[in-house]
């Protein structure tokens, strides 16, 4: 059982540090299954945080999202560190970017969640339309339990689960300076089915498979936004001079736009599949970057995000890389 | 103007009348509802709680061309608009943006391009037999059978579509589809008249917006800014399925020789939007541009065409990926005042 | 009134001459340029303080503010500064090419309602761009007005822009000029000093008088504060805005400042227009 009050407790602890800004965990949201991000700044704010099934967000992102104005001069810029709620993929992420210096290890305190998958909004709201009323969430046992305003209803946790989390191997934190809960048994493993699923069709196949979902993408850059490893500040996407992918929203930049985006996410992707939980067209992106991951793990045995001492992939090199492609 | 129905027999019929027009309607692209070309009207899905995108896409597309040039060249030439005919299965509060939109693109001067489409268009709205639990249409002046910005509105009973003429080429319209339809009853359009009061009971997500446009500017500095953007993600989900909202971005783009000046939606959320070419921005951050969105939608508008820009569709509530809720932020608005 | 035609698409028109105001990265070049077609020659009519939407057909386009008056004859001038992808491709061109040009756009500096009073205007930088257009109107106007000083600085003396017009101004002696450059130099003759420093030194009295100010923001802040030392009233106190444009006519959105338009309601404002608008100074 999660005792979220025992959370409350450690986030309060947190926030009243001196060398902590403030923590961000989750909160329920304003109807429905939806939750929020939450950004505790005080002790009293800590009553509102929760943690379920229903916390996809991964925060980590917020990390290198934040947008800092100038120091005025003559004061100190604060130095002190976000405190973080992460689940184990979220973990991941902020390994990553300890790994790729995005963050400082200094800058966070990382609060790690051991985490037994969360739900797939899509599935849930398909499963009970038309909620208003705010409803809450637990784990059962291999079940989802949803709160509904008539009385609690439990769910396999098969038809309901997002997609991640099915094949999760890393449900709890690999990194965290304070853990909060049990360390839960690893249930899930990548045979990378989906991908495969889509490589076995016909280049022509493919290509009209992708074609479709493209050009149904309105470049709101939300993937990009809420990926917790794009944060370049001066992103290739935007620049103007020179611009590499054209405004203009159209199959052809459309696909640029994508293919740009998982390339650079090649070795990089820690598989949290925000970008697809958020996409509002519901383009599979995550179908592109576990295809990059697939090749990434088959030919250089590589895995982002697990360790925060190693190298970044493209950053190392073993004498025995495959270099086939080279021509 | 007579009211008429079309049995769902004939629906299909009904549409391939339509269909001798450039039709759009409500279709999957991709794996999203948008309103798009209808060149199989099996395709057409009125059975959905509202698009994805909202119908704007097609008065105002995502990307357009204003004018083309070759390379080397100075001569200009903009591009025919083309046919637009018939937008069938506009939801209430759509047709209504639609409506509040044209303030923008014919004030002071005309929009060519957006004033062509509009002027060539029929809207062919459908009544909401079941709002979605965001909608708030009843609290910007919508209804779920509002008829603004419509020449002609659909009711979906049990085994018939009502179609009720509200303009002149909305009655057209009933006249050339003549073969498929039949007089309403009056049994018909009191059941219509049920759905559209059951419409109403369902929307429970309310707003009291008296007070808003006038005393907004003075929270520039309240806490509930911050607060608002401290998860927001800085993308364009809200704008850009926003109906009324309506900022572009103009982009030469170059391809071999063929230039051509396009405009493409653009987002106040986006930091790019105002950053000035020295690397100035006035709206640093997320703080600013969320403050500017709520303002001009509830309080810069109002100062100029006198009418709230939101309709209460729901679809920044929706999709928002960190649910952020304009509603909420109303609510924290009021509060304050 | 609405105007027919495609407000997007712009004329067509040559440069004619244009040379380097001032050297360096963010460097500023001058074009005089004629519209191709004699009937826009003719029709175009901008005023003191308007801004135009000029460009290159492959590139883009960039709102630029007019710096000629059109008492200065039938063509335009525009003083650009290199920054962005429009303007570095703006400073490429030499006299014979072609630009294209939309507008004029934005309201103008009410020179109807100076008849009488004496004008200064407080310039910084490429803020003086804008300033120039009203300097030529009351130099081309004089008679209608009581007076006419001009305080301008930058940076260096390099930085200066329409150095060798200042000559004549003083030579005629119709306009009272005063220079400044931030840090002091070999051979300048004249102000030492930031210009919001400047402006005290000159203590204009603010009877009869209207006072214009456009530059960097900070200097703008200062100078406002100046202002009011000197008691100038918020209503004889103008500036001009300049904000991410694309459009020029109130439709794409970006341009405002609370709930104004800079590209409609401006780039000309009064203090007591702005004073109350938070972001106007943002």
């Amino acid at each position: 059982m999660v005792d979220v009050e025992k959370l409350k407790e450690i986030a309060r602890e947190t926030v009243s540090r001196d060398d902590v800004k403030y923590l961000i965990g989750w909160r329920q949201g304003t109807y429905g299954f939806r939750t929020a991000p939450h950004f505790v700044g005080t002790p009293e704010e800590a009553d509102n945080l929760i943690f379920s099934p229903l916390c996809s967000h991964n925060l980590a992102t917020y990390l290198t999202l934040v947008e800092k104005l100038p120091v005025p001069r003559g004061q100190d810029p604060d130095s002190r560190k976000v405190a973080l709620l992460v689940k184990g993929c979220d973990s991941r992420a902020v390994v990553q970017q300890l790994i790729e210096q995005g963050i400082g290890r200094d800058s966070v305190f990382v609060i790690g969640c051991p985490c037994r998958g969360v739900v797939d909004l899509k599935k849930v709201e398909a499963k009970f339309p038309g909620m208003r009323e705010k409803v809450s969430a637990t784990w059962g046992n291999g079940t989802i339990i949803f709160n509904l305003p008539n009385g609690n209803v439990e769910v396999p946790r098969q038809e309901v689960l997002a997609g991640k989390c099915l094949t999760c191997r890393y449900p709890n934190p690999l990194l965290s300076d304070l853990n909060f809960g049990e360390e839960v048994a690893v249930w899930g493993s990548d045979d990378y089915a989906d991908v495969k699923n889509l490589e076995a069709g016909s280049p022509q196949e493919r290509w009209s498979f992708w074609e479709e979902k493209f050009a149904s993408c309105m470049r709101c850059y939300s993937c990009r936004n809420v990926c917790p490893m794009c944060y370049c500040e001066d992103c290739v996407l935007d620049r103007l001079n020179p611009q590499w992918v054209m405004r203009s929203v159209n199959t052809a930049e459309n696909t640029a736009f994508h293919l740009a985006r998982a390339f650079h996410l090649a070795g990089r992707c820690i598989e949290c599949g925000e970008c697809e939980r958020v996409c509002p067209v519901d383009i599979p992106i995550m179908k592109l970057n576990r295809k990059l991951s697939k090749e990434v793990r088959e030919k250089y045995a590589f895995e982002p995000g697990l360790d925060p001492e190693s190298k970044p992939l493209q950053a190392s090199y073993r004498p025995d890389d495959k270099e086939d492609f080279i021509l | 103007m007579d009211i008429k129905k079309v049995r769902n027999e004939k629906f299909a019929d009904f549409l391939a009348i339509l269909g001798e027009q450039k039709l759009y309607a409500p279709q999957k692209v991709g794996e999203s509802l948008r309103f798009a070309h209808v060149t199989d009207s099996s395709k057409v899905e009125l059975a959905m709680a509202n698009t994805t995108v909202p119908p704007k896409s097609i008065f105002f597309p995502q990307t357009e061309t204003l004018y083309r040039y070759e390379m080397g060249n100075t001569e200009i030439q903009p591009p025919a608009v083309g046919e637009v005919g018939i937008v069938l299965g506009v939801r209430p509060c759509d047709a209504r943006a639609q409506v509040i939109v044209d303030n923008l693109f014919s004030w002071d001067v005309d929009d060519p391009y957006y004033k062509e489409r509009r002027d060539k268009a029929t809207v062919v709205g459908l009544a909401c037999n079941k709002p979605c639990v965001n909608c708030f249409c009843l609290s910007l002046g919508g209804d779920p059978a509002s008829t603004e910005g419509m020449d002609l509105l659909m009711t979906e009973l049990d085994d018939a579509y009502l179609l009720q003429p509200l303009t002149e080429k909305g009655e057209k319209l009933c006249q050339a589809a003549a073969a498929v339809a039949e007089p309403a009853t009056a049994e018909d359009l009191a059941a219509a008249e049920g759905l559209h009061g059951q419409a109403r009971e369902m929307i429970t997500r309310k707003i009291e917006t008296g007070g808003i446009p006038e005393n907004l500017p003075a929270l520039w500095e309240n806490a509930l800014w911050q607060e608002t953007a401290a998860s927001c993600l800085g993308c364009g989900i809200c704008t850009y399925l926003c109906p009324t909202c309506h900022c572009f971005d103009i982009q030469d783009e170059v391809e071999g020789l063929e230039g051509r000046r396009c405009r493409m939606w653009d987002s106040c959320m986006f930091k790019e939007y105002t950053l000035h070419a020295s690397g100035h921005n006035p709206r640093p951050t997320r703080r600013e541009r969320t403050r500017n969105r709520i303002n001009h939608k509830y309080s810069y508008f109002v100062d100029k065409f006198n009418v709230i820009a939101c309709v209460g569709c729901g679809r920044c509530i929706n999709h928002c990926p960190v649910n952020i809720d304009i509603l909420e932020i109303l609510a924290q608005v009021k509060e304050a005042l | 009134m609405k105007e027919n035609g495609n407000p997007y698409q712009p004329h067509i028109a040559t440069v004619e001459d244009a040379w380097y105001e001032t050297q360096g990265d963010r460097c500023i070049k001058t074009f005089k340029v004629v519209f191709d077609d004699e009937k826009v020659r003719e029709s175009w009519a901008h005023r003191p303080g308007q801004c135009a939407m000029i460009g290159i057909l492959g590139v883009g386009e960039s709102m630029i503010s007019i710096s000629c008056s059109p008492t200065e004859g039938r063509f335009l001038r525009f003083s650009v500064m290199r920054m962005g992808k429009v303007t570095q491709a703006l400073h490429e061109l030499e006299p014979g090419d072609k630009m294209t040009v939309r507008g004029p756009y934005g309201n103008s500096f009410p020179v109807d309602e100076w008849k009488g009073k004496k004008i200064i205007t407080i310039g910084g930088g490429i803020g003086q761009a804008p300033l120039r257009p009203i300097i030529e109107y009351v130099k081309a106007n004089r008679g209608d007005y009581a007076g006419l000083t001009l305080i301008y600085g930058s940076r260096t003396s390099g930085d200066l822009c329409f150095k060798s017009e200042f000559d004549t101004y003083n030579a005629a002696n119709d306009v009272c000029c005063h220079l400044s450059i931030d840090v002091a130099e070999e051979g300048w003759p004249h102000y030492v000093g930031f210009v919001p420093s400047l402006l005290m030194e000159v203590n204009p009295s603010p009877e009869n008088t209207i006072a214009i100010t456009c530059g960097p923001p900070i200097m703008i802040r200062f100078v406002l504060e100046n202002l009011k030392k000197l008691n100038f009233a918020d209503e004889q106190i103008y500036t001009t805005l300049e904000n991410r444009m694309k459009c020029g006519f109130g439709k794409c959105g970006r341009c405002n400042v609370g709930n104004l338009y800079v590209c409609k309601d401006g780039p000309v404002f009064s203090y007591a227009t702005l004073k109350d608008i938070p972001e106007a100074f943002a």
